[in-house]
């Protein structure tokens, strides 16, 4: 075997190895944010009950909104179900970011770095934990919604792409929460990532459909990529005579969009931790 | 209240007032998010005003107004019985009893500050929105009856509180009232009125005291200077202040009984 073969079979060798190390390592974090999820109770039931309490008010208080001519769904809790489920998916992804700040301040994360362990694990492995905590979440959501009133209209496919929405906001919301946790090591990130998610969520259809909104919301909600999130969200939930009832155009633009954000976050959050490493 | 006692809740009061002024990142939020929850509900509901059940406005940002004010200070007010828990905290609590200072001078110096807040923030929000389309159909006597309601709703809710810093002594127990703030607010009819709603809702917004406070702003904004507005306005707010000081009271016997 020649130097060039040797060189070119222990690469190969590596990048196997580093897969492996990845994956093993990555499994790790998953298992320790979720035995951490059963032991600390309290961090996880504010995720639980966030999207809880958004759907019940929500659809009260703004009961009569469905009275408006051209609303597209006459059961409040349809419409605010998937609201809720947004909200509850973007701080669950946000609240990695919490976490990473707690463990930064600890001194755990600074043991991580120091293992030989893959830097992309770091993230990876939070990022799945979060989203079986996510389903967790749909799960329940969906059940308190169905006892409140709220009916699919495109069956199962309805309950699907509410999932596939919840899971895309919390990749993105994920993302933009370490990114911001390795930038700034401290709380201070925290606030800037919830600021940075209730303004952006709620500068889009998250309340009002855009034919009910007037004004400087309309304009911003109309270019809000996280107005496609929610219509693919709401798809399965509104009337069939209803414009954003499920179809590919009403869906293609919130996987666009959950697609292109979560790789932007991501990249902020892999690019952020490398500055970390400098 | 003796002339020394007055003079020193009178530098209670002061010290508390100048700390959150002097601290803009702990109150900003307060009045920050209820401006910004206004601008979003009027272009979000602005159609909804048309509805049935709906009062009679000129815009939806004059219905919102006293849901705004009622925010802001709950939110505002927290803060201030948060600054008291951190008394407790970090000593100076126990240095004022160690001084002969009067003892219902701590508690209402610190809930003088959180007044003084309440009447500020209300004259923000109404002179902030009212450019905007937020009237107040009782003119001037109106929204000096706004801040006075404001400032009597800021030691209600401070009081309350208070004793929630004086039984606890923490700061993190204050601050974990907050959700139960926010749901109540929710649930009541700071941005959707009560005729509108339904069921249980309706029923729950009926007994949720936020509602009465709020609908006491608003009949002010809505209904022009009548005494049965400018009543619901002043004297709700006040007879919940009168029960909550009395709580208050008793915790900080308390808390000076078991010290």
């Amino acid at each position: 075997m020649n130097t060039a073969t040797q060189i070119s079979t222990r690469a190969m060798i590596d990048e196997q190895d580093l897969h492996i190390t990845t994956m093993r390592s990555a499994g790790q974090l998953i298992k320790r944010s979720l035995i951490n999820t059963r032991r600390l109770p309290s961090a996880f039931i504010p995720t639980l009950a966030m999207p809880i309490f958004n759907m019940v008010s929500f659809s009260g208080t703004f009961f009569a909104l469905t009275k408006l001519p051209g609303f597209p769904t006459d059961r409040s809790v349809n419409w605010f179900m998937p609201l809720g489920l947004a909200m509850g998916a973007a701080f669950s992804g946000v609240g990695l970011g919490f976490s990473l700040i707690r463990d930064l301040e600890n001194g755990f994360y600074d043991r991580l770095r120091m293992s030989p362990t893959s830097r992309i694990s770091l993230i990876v492995g939070p990022v799945l934990a979060t989203w079986i905590r996510v389903t967790l979440v749909a799960i329940f959501v969906f059940i308190v919604g169905g006892l409140l009133g709220a009916r699919p209209t495109a069956g199962v496919l309805s309950y699907v792409c509410s999932l596939v929405a919840a899971l895309g906001i919390s990749t993105i919301g994920a993302g933009w929460g370490l990114g911001l946790a390795f930038r700034f090591q401290d709380m201070r990130g925290a606030a800037i990532m919830q600021m940075s998610i209730f303004l952006t969520m709620f500068m889009s259809t998250a309340q009002v459909p855009l034919d009910v909104m007037t004004g400087w919301l309309h304009t911003v909600a109309r270019v809000n990529p996280v107005t496609n999130i929610f219509r693919l969200s709401r798809s399965g939930w509104v009337n069939e005579s209803s414009s954003g009832y499920m179809s590919w155009s009403n869906v293609y633009g919130g996987l666009i969009a959950i697609a292109v954000l979560s790789v932007l976050s991501l990249l902020f959050a892999v690019r952020s931790l490398q500055k970390i490493d400098k | 209240m003796t002339k020394n006692s007055i003079r020193q809740t009178l530098a209670l009061g002061k010290r508390s007032t100048l700390e959150l002024f002097r601290q803009p990142a702990l109150v900003v939020p307060s009045m920050i998010f209820p401006l910004f929850f206004s601008f979003l509900g009027n272009s979000s509901f602005g159609r909804t005003t048309s509805l049935p059940g709906f009062p009679k406005v000129s815009s939806y940002l004059q219905f919102q107004l006293a849901g705004t004010i009622v925010q802001g200070v709950l939110f505002g007010s927290v803060t201030g019985a948060a600054a008291l828990a951190t008394d407790i905290e970090n000593g100076f609590f126990d240095r004022l009893l160690a001084s002969p200072t009067s003892r219902t001078g701590i508690l209402f110096g610190r809930l003088a500050g959180s007044v003084l807040f309440g009447a500020f923030s209300t004259a923000v929000f109404i002179f902030a929105l009212l450019p905007f389309g937020a009237d107040v159909s009782a003119g001037i006597r109106g929204i000096i009856a706004m801040i006075i309601s404001g400032a009597l709703i800021s030691l209600a809710v401070g009081a309350l509180m208070s004793s929630v810093a004086l039984k606890t002594g923490s700061s993190e127990a204050v601050q974990g009232t907050f959700p139960l703030l926010f749901i109540l607010l929710f649930f009541s009819s700071a941005f959707f009125p009560r005729e509108t709603m339904s069921g249980i809702y309706a029923t729950i917004a009926g007994f949720n005291p936020i509602s009465h406070l709020v609908e006491g702003i608003r009949a002010l904004s809505l209904d022009g200077f009548t005494a049965s507005a400018t009543a619901r306005a002043v004297l709700v707010p006040l007879a919940i202040a009168i029960v909550a000081l009395v709580i208050a009271n008793s915790q900080l016997n308390k808390r000076l009984r078991s010290n």
